[in-house]
């Protein structure tokens, strides 16, 4: 439990699909520090450290950054973890605030990439994708994906149509946040209509690289801006190369410090109000939601169908990045902190969950060679 | 082409990789020898239809497949065999591939 450290602001820039003449990664990431400073009423003289994540922030580094936004720190961090890079750079700023390292710390993360840059990202994403998936024409990691959707069909007995209420429920929360680049419903239809990219993968289960970024800031709680909650961080655990590639990819790094989460948050799945799932492939949702233990006897399909479908259960309440966009993997896992954020301080308009008071929050990313091979999840909590 | 696909065999403890380590996960013994497989299991298939930024793509069949003795790999499939089929696999310009074992 952090004591004296807290999430007091978050700011995002606008999601775009293409970036305009003019965008550039660092335009969305600087677009995103301005209003969360703004939304924590912090001065960026104040800031003394930073944590950047970005898949196309090369050659610059996070000092380059740091010079361009004209900001002298004692803490610094560059994270590359993808997607859960966000939940990676939290518990650093969280301790570094906790322990007196550096406050107020700001933690950011975007992509500009275009089409073409993730193309490329994609096909050189580590040595083992370079050399032996991207000669076979993978397609990047919707290729790999594909194969562990399958699995996972076979395994749980999930079908399409459960991946598809899945999509739809998204893409209803997605309608009341207007940062979302897809806002417009989604009906079953036109879901098992659309166009096969990698088998059983169609358009509406492959998240949408957009262009944009996230930013929150890290404090002393006596920060948080006057008549608003300060969120505080119950439990965070993370997880790297869990089982060196020698599972089937259905269960994340969640797996191995899932019970332990709980226990040192003193909360029990029952209690989550909202839940923030890192949603690159629907699949991956289901994994980490049935790591966390939040699936009644590993029933996938059902909860798919029901608590996801009928939106019996809070996930993904910014639209997740199926709906809002992924602006490269890192600044999507961070739209996942920061709307678990507005959440909890009963800040999140038309899309508020009714009292939410307890939240979780995930990361999973850096696909090795079959999948990937990091994660992350805390409990967040609104202090009273 | 060449027959079977080369894999990293720790000398220690016999475990095979691919791709390959730096350090074995079983023993952590740090010495590998060459070895190959050439024949494996089909546990799943996709076919990649569509791909970002590319016009001209033709879809290509990719697997997931258990090697005997040796690890998990995926690779590019040259007919159309299905899940369960047992396929020979071989390079294609250091590539794995694999297709099914012609009938003898």
């Amino acid at each position: 439990m952090f004591m004296n450290a807290a999430i007091i602001g978050v700011g995002q820039s606008i999601y775009v699909r293409r970036p305009q003449p003019g965008q550039s990664t660092h335009t969305f990431i600087r677009d995103a520090i301005v209003a969360a400073l703004q939304d924590a009423q912090i001065n960026a003289r104040e800031i003394q450290g930073m944590a950047v994540t970005s898949f196309s922030l090369a050659p610059d580094t996070a000092v380059d950054l740091a010079w361009r936004l004209g900001v002298s720190l004692r803490w610094l961090l560059q994270d590359t973890n993808g997607g859960s890079s966000a939940m990676n750079m939290l518990g650093h700023a969280l301790r570094g605030v906790e322990t007196g390292a550096a406050s107020p710390i700001l933690v950011v993360a975007g992509d500009a990439t275009g089409l073409g840059g993730y193309a490329k990202i994609a096909a050189n994403y580590n040595i083992a994708t370079r050399e032996h998936l991207a000669p076979l024409g993978h397609g990047g990691p919707n290729g790999v994906y594909s194969l562990v959707t399958a699995r996972q069909m076979n395994k749980y007995g999930v079908t399409k149509s459960d991946y598809g209420h899945m999509a739809i429920a998204q893409r209803a929360w997605a309608a009341n946040n207007p940062f979302a680049v897809y806002r417009a419903p989604l009906t079953m239809e036109e879901y098992l209509a659309a166009p096969m990219v990698a088998d059983p993968l169609t358009r509406y289960d492959c998240v949408p690289v957009v262009a944009g970024a996230q930013a929150i800031i890290i404090a002393h709680p006596d920060r948080c801006p006057r008549g608003r909650a300060p969120v505080r961080v119950r439990a965070i655990r993370n997880s790297f190369n869990y089982d060196n590639q020698e599972g089937d990819g259905l269960q994340t790094g969640i797996s191995t410090f899932a019970e332990e989460l709980w226990q040192t948050a003193g909360a029990r799945p029952h209690d989550i109000d909202v839940a923030s799932i890192y949603d690159d492939y629907p699949a991956m949702v289901l994994a980490q939601l049935n790591d966390l233990g939040m699936i009644p006897d590993h029933d996938l399909a059902t909860y798919a169908r029901r608590e996801i479908g009928e939106r019996r259960v809070a996930i993904n309440t910014w639209g997740g990045m199926m709906s809002a966009g992924q602006p490269g993997g890192p600044a999507g896992g961070l739209n996942g902190i920061s709307e678990a954020v507005l959440q909890l301080q009963h800040r999140a308009g038309e899309r508020q969950v009714k009292d939410a008071r307890v939240a979780v929050t995930t990361g999973y990313g850096m696909t090795l060679y079959r999948y990937g091979g990091t994660a992350a999840a805390a409990i967040l909590e609104r202090m009273e | 082409m060449s027959a079977g696909v080369g894999i990293w065999r720790c000398r220690t403890c016999g475990t095979g990789y691919f791709p390959e380590r730096l350090l074995c996960s079983r023993c952590h013994g740090h010495d590998f020898v060459s070895d190959r497989v050439t024949e494996g299991v089909v546990e799943e298939i996709t076919v990649i239809r569509h791909v970002l930024g590319q016009t001209e793509w033709q879809p290509r069949r990719l697997a997931n497949v258990r090697t005997v003795n040796g690890p998990r790999i995926t690779v590019g499939l040259r007919d159309e065999s299905e899940p369960g089929m047992t396929i020979e696999l071989f390079e294609e310009a250091n590539a794995p591939f694999g297709a099914a074992k012609p009938v003898p």
